[in-house]
């Protein structure tokens, strides 16, 4: 952070104790042990931060099954999001509390001329080792910053991450197995099992020309070293340009079939409205829907905090990342006028079109006071932030322009 | 495949500290403990949902909702839980849960809620009866499977462990009655055993007969 004077929106507290009052709403639960919090600026936004195996304190959104989102100043450190504070997203608690990495298998299956039951070394010797740097959001990402606000996770804006993958593309080992004519989708699963039988296992379906190009990958590096336990150790389905949804960890099966798969977390879960906006008008009920697909572009100031000062009239780098759905990021603009003037920023090193993209302003505040800093990126394909969050009923895919809030003292 | 909710030890630090190259195969994880328990209320919904909304997953789940959700919305949850996951709820619990979450969570500090006990008594006089059934409809009817398994633990631990636990144990179907009866946590680890103030002497007894026969 280029200041340190006191922030008054984001702020870390040390609670002790059950007697704590955070952003309005008592904590009952807390027990005798102190825990650190991390404040955000909705209601019921404040998160304990808590140590996870493999991890960093991370802000925890349930204990069982473990979901962890990255506090957001994380960003701020390098483009590529470090293993140990990448957020984590568990949807069922039946999930493995050991892996054999020397026994692991992964079986592909279903409409293919030979079935295989591939050990990890057998996987890596299948074809050529590849690396992608690719951006994981979760659909639900920002969630609780929507209006009106709905159940599910209550996310800020860290459930994403950066990293470098290394694997073996997803298509190289269909190949192997070779894939039957009528095939129409490809089905992942992983180790991660309802606790219940009835409620639905997770597994999520990828058309079979996605499934055939050339980027899915089934990845067992991240950052240059083995994906962490939670984030899908040993191996993870990666499906650069898509939300996080299809990236399975622990992937242990993979069926080719001739038709739509109609599992609850396709069918019912993790749907868009099936239009271009992906919205309705706020607190309305789509028609018709289809699966989530593609990360839409996005963009953030990760430099300053929300409730950051700065002094007038000393140049400030305001820095922060962009990223869209893997056509890469044209250009980033700061306004600090409410949208009239935008400045064009500079845009760091390109790391590949899936990987977020760094991005520098020289910014000089000239009055004090209030000043609301907003940045807006352009897609590729000249896709722009809408001003305004657009609403759907899950607050899936949101990607209005941000605004940070700072104060010129 | 193991489940993971096991002891909730320091051992987390020690795999935190670990180079990651440095983990040996298998990689083993132990997860820290659960902190979220439900705000306690006097409505009987709140021992209803101590008992079924915690077999699936932790009560942060709950508590971090926005506030200001309504009855209806709450109560559209609850059949969200029973008709999409398929949590073990009647009708009437589907409703009861919801009533007690749009009392508790609309916004309204937790700690001005009641102690947990009354909800205990109030419950205990609402809860349906059935009349003395066999001890496999009693595990049915209070989801006590959904937590526990013979053999291995789930949420809470195997009742073959706690048999052995309690073998040559002289108070061992005493305690064991009270246990179920009042749940509590500490035993077996972080996280509670929901009370069951429902059930009547018999039915607790051959709960606690079955379980430490395992
Ligand atoms: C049979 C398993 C099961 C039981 C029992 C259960 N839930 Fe859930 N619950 C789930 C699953 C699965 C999810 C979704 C997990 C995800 O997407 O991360 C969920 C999610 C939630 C959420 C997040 C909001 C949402 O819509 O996803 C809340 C709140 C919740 N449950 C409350 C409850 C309450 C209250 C009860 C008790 C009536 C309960 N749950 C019982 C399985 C269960
Ligand atoms: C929501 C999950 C859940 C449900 C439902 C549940 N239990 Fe438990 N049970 C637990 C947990 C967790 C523990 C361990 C508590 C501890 O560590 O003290 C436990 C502990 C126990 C014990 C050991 C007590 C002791 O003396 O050590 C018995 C016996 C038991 N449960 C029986 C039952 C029966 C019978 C039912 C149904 C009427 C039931 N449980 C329903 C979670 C559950």
């Amino acid at each position: 952070m280029s200041t340190d004077n006191g922030n008054t929106i984001k702020r870390r507290v040390f609670l002790q104790g059950a007697s704590l009052v955070a952003a309005g709403l008592a904590f009952k639960p807390l027990r005798s042990q102190a825990a650190e919090t991390e404040a955000q600026d909705f209601a019921n936004g404040t998160r304990e931060l808590v140590a996870y195996p493999q991890k960093r304190p991370l802000m925890r959104i349930t204990a069982r099954p473990p979901h962890l989102e990255t506090p957001f100043s994380v960003f701020n450190e390098s483009v590529l999001t470090p293993n140990d504070a990448f957020f984590v997203r568990y949807h069922l608690a039946n999930i493995p509390a050991s892996i054999d990495a020397d026994n692991y298998q992964l079986q592909i299956k279903g409409l293919v001329d030979k079935p295989l039951a591939l050990s990890l070394s057998e996987l890596k010797a299948l074809g050529k080792t590849v690396e992608v740097v690719a951006v994981n959001q979760c659909s639900g990402n920002s969630r609780g910053y929507g209006s009106p606000r709905v159940f599910g996770a209550q996310l800020g804006n860290g459930s994403v991450g950066n990293a470098r993958w290394t694997g073996i593309p997803l298509k190289a080992v269909l190949e192997h197995a070779g894939v039957q004519a009528g095939a129409k989708q490809v089905t992942f699963r992983g180790l991660d099992h309802p606790v219940l039988p009835t409620t639905p296992e997770f597994v999520k379906a990828l058309g079979i020309d996605l499934a055939l190009s050339d980027e899915p990958m089934i990845a067992w590096a991240m950052n240059a070293t083995d994906i962490p336990f939670l984030n899908g150790y040993p191996i993870k389905l990666i499906v650069p340009g898509y939300f996080g949804t299809y990236w399975v960890k622990h992937l242990s099966e993979i069926e080719v079939i001739d038709h739509t798969f109609e599992g609850y977390f396709m069918e019912k879960a993790y749907r868009v409205p099936d239009n271009d906006c992906q919205c309705v008008p706020p607190g309305t009920v789509p028609d018709k829907t289809r699966p989530i697909g593609k990360l839409k572009v996005r963009s953030f100031i990760t430099s300053l905090q929300p409730g950051d000062k700065v002094n007038v009239n000393e140049p400030v780098t305001l820095k922060g990342f962009a990223f869209d759905g893997g056509h890469g990021i044209q250009s980033v603009e700061v306004s600090e006028d409410g949208g009239r003037h935008w400045q064009l920023a500079v845009l760091g090193e390109s790391l590949g079109n899936y990987s977020f993209r760094e991005w520098t302003l020289q910014w000089q505040p000239r009055e004090k006071g209030k000043v609301g800093l907003q940045v807006r990126a352009k897609g590729g394909q000249g896709e722009q932030q809408p001003v305004k969050a657009l609403w759907n009923p899950s607050i899936y895919v949101k990607n209005n322009i941000e605004t940070t809030p700072v104060t010129v003292v | 495949m193991k489940r993971v909710f096991g002891q909730y030890k320091a051992l987390l630090f020690a795999v935190c500290t670990l180079p990651i190259y440095a983990v040996a195969s298998p990689l083993t994880i132990n997860l820290p403990a659960e902190t979220i328990v439900l705000r306690p209320s006097d409505l009987p919904g709140y021992v209803v949902a101590q008992q079924k909304c915690g077999i699936c997953h932790s009560a942060d789940y709950i508590e971090y909702q926005p506030p200001g959700f309504n009855q209806k919305q709450w109560t559209g949850l609850a059949r969200k839980m029973k008709e999409s996951y398929g949590a073990p709820l009647s009708e009437s619990d589907v409703g009861l849960v919801g009533e007690y979450l749009a009392a508790t969570y609309s916004g309204k500090p937790a700690v001005e809620s009641k102690p947990a006990i009354k909800a205990i008594e109030v419950a205990s006089n609402t809860v349906d009866k059935p009349a003395v059934v066999d001890v496999k409809t009693l595990l049915d009817q209070n989801a006590c499977l959904g937590c526990h398994a013979i053999d291995r633990k789930v949420v809470g631990p195997a009742y073959h462990d706690v048999a052995m636990h309690y073998k040559g144990n002289a108070q061992a179907i005493s305690q064991v009655i009270d246990h179920i009866s009042h749940g509590g946590s500490g035993r077996w680890g972080e996280i509670p055993m929901p009370p069951f103030p429902g059930l009547q002497p018999a039915e607790l007894k051959q709960l606690a007969d079955f379980v430490l026969a395992q």
